[in-house]
């Protein structure tokens, strides 16, 4: 009876039939009391976005599969202090982190959001070196600045580790026939027998461990982590539905197949699968937004190539995970299967979770989800019924090739997974370089590497947006729009990035396309941080402050996670003159990232504002060592340090500015903004002259050149150009300041005021 | 945008009259609305038709005074601001005898040397109504001070009380950054002024 069950739970979550998934295990557990049956309702409950029943199931458990859990499920509650602890237990300093690299992963994150920076680096790079395709450790060792090359972290070692880990499958040809025969049974992905293989594969890796949690946490792992693999395995170049045919021989380790080349051409030619798969996928995005950091979405969005990519693999992966439970529990006993079954589940939950920010669908599996995102969900079920049905004839034949052809295979395999395995790994190099150094700020640099990747690579939504942040922050608003927009006819529905690409809009002054962006967004995913955020950035380029400010707000809520959204609380609030709020903003963003140059940039415009010098340079100064390639920083920190009196070093620094960017006229004028104040007029005249060849249109150096004129009497030419100010249409309070200094010209007599 | 004045007649430097009115409320983009920063009170006022209602952004309330003429809203700064240009809502065909028909306005530090700087006089007004405050002399775009006082002298058709809607105080946009002669007019130079 109790196999039947748990068999039944497994099909229900595979077919994303939560509610029933739910009772039956109920059921289970009331009738087969176990610490493995409790995983699979904790499973059930965590698939259905219930964290905290989750939580409460499993609180005191001791396995390793209900430690990782329920620290999931306090993470998801953001009681970190109680996901450490289940992690990490204080009690046994000695203890195997459960799962081995999600388990890391998942402490590593703990251990960021309680700012122990050293030792979220320290299990980031253990989730990495246990499982060398753990990309979204890498992105979260790239956010906090310390990530190792690319080269290195994908190099040999991960090779080596990743043929390990392919490489037993072939040593088990029994069992994988049993899997592939029961793997047969099961009706939807396409992907199930390769997982099992898997699986087994895991199981021989850690046969030693009597914890079938860890094995499974283990082979889990490596089944989401290699999800786009899967994906691809299917990929080969020609559409999804006839690769399933072409995989027979060497069943297990073909798994390994390069995901680069196939998921890319999946990407560019949008097969029919993969808009298959994201359907598949759609219904599980039971997003637990609230407590998913920014940065878990682009680790999470990030883990492959691409938007679409990595929503196919993520649905691949649940639905194989889930298949290979319910095969498992097919062919297994009861007992362990069961917990196989939910310990896979786990850590794809959590993944499934932590990636709902982005995505559109999420919303059916809360309650009282948004009702237009209903009719997608209707749409997508009925095609991934029909995916499936033809995914299961697939999968049939595939199995009875598998088994066949399963002894012959082996001997080829292991070159296979060499090759596949590297492949793979070249692939992830290019692009973990390429985000290693837009975290550092390389910008260049990392365009450059970027350009290194196959066409089919870099047209994908998540690139695209890497290149277009890079454009973004090399003040490149133009080419950043351009390669944004692209990235949004490849992947509308993703929301990766799209609050710099609001951003860029805001500055571009372009309000027709930002309320569109605006618009598009918060119909896509209402739950999303970025969406707000767009929202936000249009209200504020229509100078309404206040509503801006609700809509930056709003995004907070969403993801207090979310760094970018507090920044933009800030701009706002000192906007509005409301330094004290600012303050407060800014600090939050920097407590969630200390390493988002923004906000220190932020709080020394503040306190500019304020006169507060000394911060102001200190501000400047942390946002500058974060990012010294920004002219603008360079530019504001000569302005505070001459405030400080220490006019020769900002005269220095500004130097430094205009080198750092051609294009960036202003710290030319801040330049001679400083030798006028120092009395250097001619100097200052100087620079004004050479700036009002490049800027024939900026009112403010003519202004500051008649002001020039006037201390040295020379009120001809200070009329002239005080003449040309007016003409470029100052803002009115400088339109009355530039008259006024005119009538002063003349009637020097006359006491002044205004100037 | 361009500043509206009001459609009928301009203004002149003492006395001018005012007609029509705008339904719709624009304003200048360089202008910023400061009657937030601005503690507000009246001489008298009806109860349930208090100074709230003048600030509450809902044309259906207004504030209602109860006693002798003439009746003044106080509009005080916690430092000197710059103000540029007041905005009144008044309906005369919603309020006929309540509606306000002499205007004065007055600046100072206080209740001690208020001192006028613009009077108007309205003929049955139906809208939003811009009274600017500036001088011809460029050096007089804005008054720069504590406190205004906005003085109703008289209502139409010799009625006692007045109703009026809404009160908006307008004043320049500061500097959006700080420390700077001047203010950025070019798309290059406003780009990179700021990191957003």
């Amino acid at each position: 009876m109790e196999s039947i069950l748990i068999n039944c739970v497994q099909n229900n979550l595979h077919h994303f039939m939560h509610s029933n998934a739910i009772f039956i295990s109920q059921l289970l557990c009331a009738q087969f009391p176990s610490e493995t049956n409790l995983q699979l309702l904790a499973a059930c409950y965590l698939q259905n976005n219930q964290a905290y029943s989750a939580y409460h199931i499993l609180k005191g458990t001791k396995m390793p599969q209900s430690r990782y859990l329920f620290a999931i499920s306090c993470f998801h509650m953001n009681l970190l202090g109680e996901a450490e602890a289940a992690l990490c237990p204080a009690n046994e300093p000695g203890a195997e982190v459960p799962n081995g690299a999600p388990g890391h992963y998942l402490l590593g994150q703990v251990y960021r959001y309680t700012d122990r920076k050293k030792r979220a680096i320290d299990h980031f790079k253990q989730a990495l070196s246990k499982d060398p395709l753990m990309w979204a450790a890498y992105e979260e060792l790239c956010i906090l600045g310390d990530a190792e090359e690319a080269t290195t972290v994908f190099g040999e070692a991960a090779s080596f580790c990743m043929q390990k880990q392919y490489l037993n499958c072939s040593t088990s040809p029994n069992l994988s026939a049993e899997d592939c025969n029961v793997v047969a049974t099961n009706s939807v992905s396409e992907d199930v027998s390769p997982r099992k293989l898997r699986l087994m594969q895991g199981l021989k890796d850690i046969a030693a461990n009597p914890h079938g949690s860890s094995i499974i946490g283990g082979a889990a792992s490596q089944l989401i982590s290699s999800g786009s693999s899967n994906m691809s395995f299917y990929n080969t170049p020609s559409p999804m539905a006839t690769q399933l045919s072409s995989v027979a021989p060497p069943p297990l380790c073909r798994n390994v197949m390069p995901n680069g080349p196939n998921l890319s051409t999946l990407n560019s030619d949008n097969s029919p699968k993969s808009t298959v798969n994201s359907t598949i996928q759609a219904p599980i995005q039971a997003p637990r937004r609230k407590f998913v950091g920014e940065g878990k979405l682009r680790k999470i969005s990030g883990r492959l190539f691409s938007d679409s990519p990595r929503r196919s693999s993520r649905l691949s992966n649940e639905a194989s995970v889930s298949s290979n439970a319910n095969a498992t529990m097919l062919s297994g006993n009861g007992t362990s299967n069961s917990y196989k079954g939910g310990s896979k589940l786990g850590p794809m939950t959590f993944r499934t979770m932590t990636v709902r920010k982005g995505q559109s669908w999420a919303n059916e599996n809360m309650d009282g989800g948004i009702h237009n995102d209903a009719v997608d969900v209707s749409r997508l079920n009925i095609s991934s019924t029909t995916s499936c049905s033809s995914a299961a004839v697939e999968a049939k034949a595939y199995e009875q090739d598998a088994t066949t052809l399963q002894v012959s295979g082996q001997a080829t395999s292991e070159s296979k997974v060499i090759t596949g395995a590297s492949e793979i790994l070249t692939i992830l190099r290019v692009l973990g370089e390429g985000y290693r150094l837009a975290c550092l700020y390389r910008c260049k640099e990392a365009l450059d590497t970027y350009l290194k990747l196959p066409q089919r690579h870099y047209n994908t939504g998540w690139v695209l947006s890497q290149v277009g942040k890079a454009h973004y922050e090399l003040v490149d608003n133009l080419e950043a729009d351009r390669v944004f927009s692209l990235a949004r006819q490849i992947a509308p529905y993703s929301l990766e990035g799209m609050d710099i690409y609001s951003t860029v809009l805001y500055h571009l002054k372009e309000d027709m396309k930002l309320s569109y962006l605006a618009q598009e967004l918060i119909s896509t995913d209402r739950l999303a941080p970025q969406s707000w955020c767009a929202m936000g950035n249009c209200y504020s380029l229509q100078k309404d402050h206040e509503t801006a400010l609700k809509n930056f707000q709003r995004a907070v809520q969403l993801n207090p996670r979310f760094a970018y959204a507090q920044t933009l609380c800030g701009h706002e609030y000192v906007a509005q003159e409301d330094f004290e709020n600012g303050i407060k903003s800014y600090q939050r963003a920097l407590m969630v990232d200390p390493r988002h140059y923004n906000a220190w940039y932020g709080l020394g415009m503040l306190y500019l504002h304020q006169e507060k010098f000394e911060f102001s340079e200190h501000h400047f100064r942390m946002a500058f060592r974060i990012n010294p390639k920004s002219s603008v920083i360079l530019s504001y920190l000569g302005t505070a340090l001459h405030f400080l009196k220490r006019s020769e070093e900002g005269l220095a620094v500004m130097e430094k500015a205009i080198l750092a960017d051609k294009k960036n006229l202003l710290p030319m004028y801040q330049k001679a903004n400083i030798l006028m104040s120092l009395e250097r007029f001619d100097e200052a005249l100087e620079v004004l002259d050479e700036l009002k060849e490049y800027a024939p249109f900026e009112s403010s150096v003519f202004a500051l050149m008649g002001n020039i004129y006037k201390r040295r009497n020379m009120h001809e030419r200070a009329m002239f150009h005080y003449g040309i100010a007016l003409d470029l249409k100052p803002s009115a309070t400088d339109a009355a300041t530039i008259k006024a200094a005119i009538e002063k010209l003349y009637l020097p007599d006359e006491l002044e005021d205004n100037l | 945008m361009s500043l509206e004045m009001a459609a009928e007649s301009s203004e002149g430097e003492e006395e001018g009259k005012l007609s029509g009115g705008n339904q719709v409320l624009i304003v200048d983009e360089d202008l910023r609305e400061l009657g937030k920063k601005a503690a507000w009170s009246v001489s008298s006022c009806k109860t349930g038709n208090g100074v709230s209602s003048l600030r509450d952004d809902n044309l259906e309330t207004y504030w209602q005074s109860d006693g002798a003429q003439p009746h003044f809203v106080n509009i005080q700064f916690q430092k000197k601001v710059r103000l540029q240009l007041v905005v009144l809502y008044v309906d005369f065909k919603l309020d006929e005898s309540y509606t306000p028909s002499k205007i004065s306005i007055r600046a100072g530090d206080g209740f001690h040397n208020l001192k006028e700087i613009k009077a108007v006089e309205l003929v049955k007004p139906t809208g939003w109504l811009y009274l600017s405050l500036s001088g011809l002399d460029p050096r007089e775009t804005f008054v720069n001070t504590f406190m205004l006082q906005i003085a109703v002298l008289s209502n139409h058709l010799n009625g006692r009380d007045t109703h009026v809607r809404q009160i908006k105080v307008y004043g320049p946009r500061p500097n959006p950054i700080p420390q700077q002669p001047f203010q950025f007019t070019s798309t290059e130079f406003i780009t990179y002024s700021t990191i957003r």
